[in-house]
């Protein structure tokens, strides 16, 4: 009966979401104007649906103003530090059930074994998640998701996407997350725990969006763009070289810019 | 008497050595590892006395690290790409020296204060055109360590950083995605008042 009433209420918690997606879009679409005389611009290969996702960006900061940050300060502001952390390392060792399919499913078994120890001794000695007991005895916790599963497998990325309340993500992005709420027991429980947990989520990002907003020129494009190097970081554990590669392309994009420019100069120079 | 001679011989060779050794080292300058550790060391240092010096003593403090350290006038001109062909000699100096000030403010806000943090030399590598990457990472009590990246080439006869790589997100390559797309969509002078805003907030906080 309760599994009943739970899948209904999910229904209708998705039929909510697609119709508030879908209300968003339209809304978003008829906006024409903006704050900024645009000028045409190129199109970045990774976001062709940089206007589309632009509005979205603006929408997600509204919602984020005017409902999340205050709730989230609201909480913070109730809850002890202690019960903050706790919460936090709770439902971070819930996670790691999610690690541990996704590091077997990667073929990393050396790397599972260590998440199902740190799981085990954070549920039993670390009072059901509560204490991280794991990172005392040195054990990490390896971050590992469906969306890097499927980029081991070799799906491509695919574009670059703002998706409404849930923020950033990526055509592949969609089905890891789908594939990772599945995963994650917190799905299964009670709406009160859920949004505890979505307190907790939002209050750790605290940090990394303060950051954004204090240092970015383009909050858009800076969340573009380390979200989606920090994914292909992650999906390759860090030991790709694309980021060196990349920075050599930006340098010799540079050099031959300046020769070409003293080419001209000299060019001119001859002319004369 | 005789082993007087031979020890004040000794002594003169050791200083002569040094001396030409110590010649040396300001010929060909320190070594790119040798650069970054000293840079670290200078902002482990600020961070220790942060809360003392406040904003205006740490941006004094860091401004010459920094600025010895880094070369903001390729960095500068590497996050505009190809939009640096379209601005003038004095729109290039202008955004040199907002750049300037703007990464030491940078440094000077974020590494306010010191809880026990250390960094940790891991490795270093030669890149193919020549570049160096020194690989570090810097210890956080009671939490994850942060993976920092140095990617460095030489300019006369020092290194200098021209991009730090934090967790596998590379500053340059976000920097240039930020700096290109406010030159094309909004323009230059939208781009410098930006940059000036950001530094009016950070020494106000």
């Amino acid at each position: 009966m309760n599994k009943l009433y739970t899948c209904h209420r999910n229904a209708k918690i998705k039929q909510l979401f697609l119709n508030l997606f879908i209300a968003t879009a339209v809304t978003l679409n008829g906006c024409a104007t903006t704050k900024i005389a645009e000028q045409p611009h190129r199109v970045n290969k990774a976001d062709p649906y940089e206007n589309f996702n632009r509005k979205m960006y603006v929408f997600n900061d509204t919602v984020d103003d005017y409902v999340a940050q205050p709730i989230s300060d609201a909480y913070k502001w109730v809850t002890p530090q202690f019960m903050q952390t706790g919460v936090f390392n709770f439902f971070n060792n819930l996670k790691t059930i999610n690690v541990i399919i996704n590091d077997v499913l990667q073929a990393k078994f050396k790397q599972s074994g260590e998440d199902a120890g740190r799981f085990a001794l954070n549920t039993t000695l670390g009072l059901g998640g509560f204490l991280d007991v794991g990172r005392n005895v040195g054990l990490e916790q390896n971050d590992e998701d469906f969306e890097q599963t499927l980029a081991v497998w070799g799906v491509p990325q695919g574009s670059y996407l703002v998706l409404p309340f849930l923020g950033p993500s990526t055509w592949r992005g969609i089905p890891g997350s789908v594939l990772d709420t599945a995963a994650n027991p917190v799905s299964y429980v009670g709406m009160p725990i859920q949004l505890v947990y979505l307190l907790n989520s939002r209050a750790n990002a605290e940090g990394a969006l303060k950051f954004i907003d204090e240092a970015a020129l383009d909050p858009y494009v800076f969340t573009r763009e380390s979200f989606l190097q920090w994914r292909n970081n992650l999906a390759t554990d860090g030991k790709t070289e694309a980021s060196f590669e990349l920075d050599m392309d930006l340098d010799s994009d540079v050099d031959s810019s300046v020769k070409s420019k003293d080419l001209n100069a000299d060019g001119k120079a001859e002319s004369k | 008497m005789v082993f007087k001679n031979i020890k004040l011989a000794v002594v003169f060779m050791l200083c002569a050595f040094a001396t030409v050794n110590v010649f040396a080292e300001s010929e060909t300058g320190a070594t790119a590892r040798q650069v970054v550790e000293k840079f670290q060391t200078e902002l482990i240092n600020v961070m220790k006395n942060g809360k003392q010096l406040g904003y205006a003593g740490r941006y004094e403090k860091l401004y010459v690290p920094v600025t010895n350290s880094h070369d903001l006038t390729k960095i500068a001109r590497i996050v505009v790409g190809k939009e640096s062909e379209k601005l003038t000699e004095a729109q290039q100096q202008k955004l040199v020296d907002a750049f300037t000030r703007f990464s030491v403010a940078s440094y000077a806000h974020n590494f306010k204060d010191y809880s026990g943090e250390s960094f940790v030399f891991d490795s270093e590598e030669q890149t193919a055109r020549g570049g160096v990457v020194v690989h570090s990472h810097l210890v956080i009590p009671d939490d994850k360590p942060v993976k920092f990246d140095y990617m460095l080439k030489e300019k006369g006869n020092s290194w200098r950083i021209i991009n730090i790589i934090a967790n596998g997100v590379s500053d340059l390559a976000l920097k240039r995605s930020e700096y290109t797309t406010i030159l094309q969509r909004e323009g230059f002078d939208a781009l410098i008042a930006k940059i000036n805003e950001k530094i009016d907030n950070y020494s106000k906080q």
